[in-house]
């Protein structure tokens, strides 16, 4: 697991990941099997945020990591596009401009959907009854008591809650908002599960394993208000050629993991704080894709 | 009556708050929950009543008047409470867990870190008034480090959420300790074999200097998150591989330039104008004047600046995990991602260490050339 | 023998030395004096190379320096300066062996050399293991002078050597030159602002003015046929009789006649002689041979000559 070269060996396939829990575990899993089925693989993972990560890539250095299919509307200046909001067509039209403008592969992708969400106390949503966004709408307009602890990209971003805000017709006032510097779910799911300052609300991915142990329920997108984010393998068009089976090698893996396993993983990884990699190998051998 | 040593009162009375009021340990369900804090006495038992007694002793002793022997008396008591109080930690720590269900995590609270730095201060500052010479203090501290390795591997520790963090990913740790001090490591050589002739060629031309250092203090300006990550696109178009390491490494070096010319300039320049006319009149060649007079004259300013380059570059490097560098960074910056406080430690620690361990080791070595002031 | 053969120095515009000749015999002690800017150190420093003339030469030795390595000039010449330069990190022993050791002597003839020194200094061997800082003012510049002769220079080049000692510590420092140039016959240039330092130690004096060598001979000649204004002035101007009295002794102006009183030596100055008479308040004072006995007299005549 240790890499102390400052270079991939010749023919080593370079594996990166983003630094957070979800690409430690995708990655884990990527470099495990690969390497399982006789593939010479270099982990880099936890090598920097999205944007380091993605020039990495282009610059030849980083050969395949895991990454969402809505960052295609950053990473091709095409963030009004409407295909962004349906899971298949997001698919569809970023492995398309990646595979022309890059000769970049996008192999397939989870059925999760990892996208920004806003979690609610449960306790509130159980008394309250709310499931989904468009109950929070109605509970807010009436003049229900929300406090939302979110970044302030998360606030003042387009794609982010006023995306949220015009689909279901809600306004939250300054006072209902705490808002933090840095983009982290963690800090403002703690906030609501401790009830910080009067916050009953969260800032939340869909992923976050925090949820459940924080006793956090999500507010269901019905309305489609947020891009999809699913997660898939990224390739260099290249060294896919030189290794073709690595698609067949990723694909049922990657098919398997829904929501609620993504989820489960990462609440292992997080609240329990089991090494990313030993919750990886035990995912792949429970289900057979390892030995 | 008043305190006869004010420092120590002050450090012993903080620590003595620390004790009754401030929370030792804190408890909490999972890694995500921010925990119940428990005060010392709330954790109970012995240990407790300890480290406040020692407290209440270093106190009393801060009352009596100064003498040799009372210092001796009160370094022995701040290290021994220092040590002292870290197999308490980790003790109480394993204590708490025994009844507790799976996933509780133990993390150290504001009572050790505040007892800990107040007695390393007295310690510091008895060690001070004894006019304590290197060998003394080097003994202080390898008390310390021993005490603190045999509580690590007597597993003594291994009930804090810290020692869980480094279990789980140790092949992990030391990957990236032995990185961030190679990252370090080369980017000072590189710096000091760059850095130390520029410094000469601007003390050789005083007119050279305002132009160079304008230059070096533009780079210093620049932030540091910004230079790291600017360098990757050219560099890879350069063919220079290497995700994070190389570019890592070009901008530490960038950052230490400044401290390494201008203290080798002063530490030339500053060499007395009749000592140098003197030795030229003797007849020494100017390689001899350079080698013989300026160099080892100039060394203490040098080495000086270079206390000052390598605790720089430690710290800076922790911001090189950002562009895949790898380091000690890496787990601050995962530890922030996932709100884990220890994981954070995990990384913050060693580096502090590793900082206090460079200056210590640059200061010595400038001590031996501090042999006689210019 | 030293030889200035027309040399000058310019910077520039500026002329800092024009034309200065002149000629130091072996084994003489030569002051080059003048008033501050006119030279002297410029002058001294050709003769080491440490400045380059811009014209002329200088022969030692009938050799032209400038056709000589330089270090290996340097190491052959005795170099001290106002503000010492002992080198603050070896200790007075590795000062002093510096030019030997640059010559490669071997370390046994080092150490001799070392000893023979600090004796000559008339220094305590005790301080061979000291430091340049842990020394007073009137030690360091004793040390600098060791170091200077530490090669057997002929020839000792001395900058203001004196310049920041204080004044019973400087007067201590000259006699003890003295001494030294005698028992040692070396060829010394001894640049000073102080004209009655130079006249207590010199041969010969230079007078410098504005970069140009004004008169050049025995101190004597310069107090009695001074070249213009300016020489008189700078030797005394009013004064000038006194300090010829402090050049004679009373030896060369004893007549046979007694006179009464403690006797002075013969060698004493006629400005001392003058000085006792005041004090003791008579025209005439017994003049003493050894043993206290008297076998003349000096009579306030006697010293206008």
């Amino acid at each position: 697991m240790a890499a102390s070269s400052f270079s991939a060996a010749a023919d080593a396939i370079v594996i990166a990941s983003k630094i957070d829990t979800e690409g430690a575990l995708l990655g884990n899993m990527m470099v495990m099997l690969l390497r399982a089925h006789g593939i010479a693989a270099d982990n880099r993972l936890q090598l920097g945020p999205t944007q380091i990560v993605r020039q990495a890539m282009l610059a030849g250095l980083v050969d395949l990591y895991p990454e969402y299919t809505g960052n295609g509307a950053i990473f091709f200046a095409r963030e009004s596009d409407p295909a962004w909001h349906d899971a298949a067509q997001a698919y569809a039209l970023v492995k398309q401009l990646d595979h022309d403008k890059n000769n970049i592969t996008w192999l397939a992708a989870a059925p999760a959907d990892n996208s920004w969400a806003i979690a609610l106390r449960r306790d509130v949503a159980q008394a309250q009854r709310l499931t989904s966004l468009a109950d929070f709408a109605r509970y807010a307009n009436s003049g229900g008591s929300v406090k939302l602890a979110a970044s302030a990209e998360f606030v003042d971003s387009p794609g982010a809650l006023p995306a949220f805000a015009k689909a279901y017709g809600f306004k939250l006032a300054r006072g209902q908002l705490l808002t933090l510097i840095g983009g982290n779910t963690s800090a403002t799911e703690r906030a609501a599960a401790e009830a910080i300052s009067g916050v009953n609300a969260a800032m939340a991915y869909t992923t976050d394993g925090a949820l459940a142990v924080l006793q956090l329920q999500l507010l269901a997108d019905d309305k489609h208000a947020q891009t999809v984010y699913q997660p898939a393998p990224v390739i260099r068009g290249s060294v896919l050629a030189q290794h073709p089976e690595i698609e067949g090698i990723l694909d049922p893996v990657f098919r398997s993991l829904t929501l609620e396993h993504l989820q489960q993983l990462n609440a292992k990884i997080a609240a329990e704080g089991d090494a990313p990699a030993v919750v990886a190998a035990e995912y792949l051998r429970a289900n057979g894709f390892l030995k | 009556m008043m305190p006869r040593n004010r420092v120590v009162f002050v450090l012993s009375l903080f620590a003595f708050a620390a004790c009754i009021f401030a929370g030792f340990l804190t408890i909490a369900p999972n890694r995500l929950a921010s925990g119940q804090s428990l005060t010392l006495w709330q954790l109970g038992g012995i240990p407790g009543a300890a480290l406040t007694g020692a407290c209440v002793a270093l106190l009393a002793l801060s009352f009596v008047p100064i003498a040799r022997g009372v210092e001796y008396i009160v370094l022995g008591l701040a290290i021994a409470v220092f040590v002292f109080q870290l197999f308490a930690a980790g003790f109480l720590a394993t204590g708490s867990l025994t009844s507790a269900p799976h996933g509780t995590r133990v993390s150290l609270g504001w009572a050790f870190w505040t007892t800990g730095f107040c007695l390393a201060m007295i310690a510091i500052d008895a060690l001070q008034r004894l006019n304590a010479g290197t060998l003394a203090r080097l003994a202080a501290l390898a008390i310390i480090v021993a005490a603190t390795a045999l509580i690590t591997s007597g597993g003594w520790f291994d009930g804090l959420s810290l020692m869980r963090e480094y279990q789980t990913r140790q092949d992990e740790f030391a990957a990236a300790l032995g990185r961030h001090c190679l990252l370090v490591a080369v980017a000072v050589f590189l710096a000091v074999i760059i850095g130390a002739p520029l410094g000469l060629y601007v003390a050789r031309g005083p007119q050279r200097s305002a132009g160079t250092f304008g230059v070096l203090n533009m780079l210093q300006t620049i932030p540091s998150v910004a230079l790291f990550g600017l360098l990757i696109a050219p560099l890879s178009a350069l063919g220079i591989g290497g995700i994070g390491a190389v570019p890592a490494i070009i901008a530490l070096v960038l950052y230490s330039l400044l401290p390494v010319v201008r203290n080798t300039e002063a530490g030339i320049s500053g060499v007395d104008r009749g000592v140098i006319d003197a030795a030229r009149g003797m007849g020494l060649t100017p390689a001899q004047i350079l080698w013989r007079i300026e160099l080892p004259l100039g060394m203490p300013i040098f080495l000086a600046g270079l206390r000052i380059v390598a605790v720089q570059a430690i710290g800076l490097a922790i911001v090189a995990a950002l562009i895949g560098a790898g380091g000690l960074g890496s787990f601050v910056f995962q530890g922030i991602g996932q709100y884990a406080t220890d994981l954070v430690l995990l990384g913050a620690l060693p580096t502090i260490a590793l900082a206090l361990a460079a200056d210590f080791i640059l200061a010595l070595l400038a001590g031996f050339f501090e042999r006689s002031p210019s | 023998m030293i030889e200035l053969d027309h040399i000058s120095k310019n910077y520039g515009a500026r002329d800092s030395v024009s034309d200065v000749s002149f000629k130091v015999e072996q084994g003489a002690f030569c002051a080059i004096v003048g008033p501050s800017g006119s030279g002297k150190s410029t002058t001294l420093r050709m003769i080491n190379r440490l400045i380059e003339p811009s014209a002329g030469t200088i022969r030692i030795n009938g050799e032209d320096v400038a056709a000589l390595p330089l270090e290996a000039l340097r190491r052959r010449i005795g170099y001290a300066i106002q503000s010492v330069g002992l080198f603050p990190h070896w200790n007075v022993a590795d000062n002093i062996a510096t030019v030997p050791r640059l010559l490669k002597w071997p370390e046994e003839r080092v150490q001799q050399r070392i000893d023979e020194l600090l004796a000559l200094l008339q220094l305590d061997p005790a301080i061979r293991t000291k430091f340049p800082h842990q020394l007073s003012g009137g030690q360091q510049q004793r040390i600098g002078v060791a170091r200077a002769l530490a090669a057997d220079p002929e020839v000792l080049l001395m900058d203001e050597p004196f310049g920041a000692l204080d004044p019973i510590t400087r007067e201590t420092a000259r006699t003890e030159l003295s001494r030294i140039h005698k028992s040692t016959g070396k060829t010394i240039l001894f640049v000073t602002h102080d004209i009655d330092e130079a006249l207590g130690l010199a041969d010969k004096i230079a007078l410098l003015r504005n970069g140009r060598l004004v008169q050049f001979g025995p101190p004597i000649e310069l107090l009695t046929r001074p070249a213009d204004e300016f020489v008189r002035d700078f030797m005394g101007g009013s004064s000038l009789g006194l300090k010829l009295l402090a050049l004679r002794q009373v030896r060369e102006r004893m007549k046979p006649e007694p006179a009464s009183g403690e006797p002075i030596a013969p060698e004493t100055s006629l400005a001392e002689a003058l000085s006792q008479m005041v004090l003791r308040r008579t025209s005439r004072l017994p003049v003493g041979g050894t043993g206290g006995s008297a076998n003349g007299s000096i009579a306030l005549s006697d010293l206008v000559g």
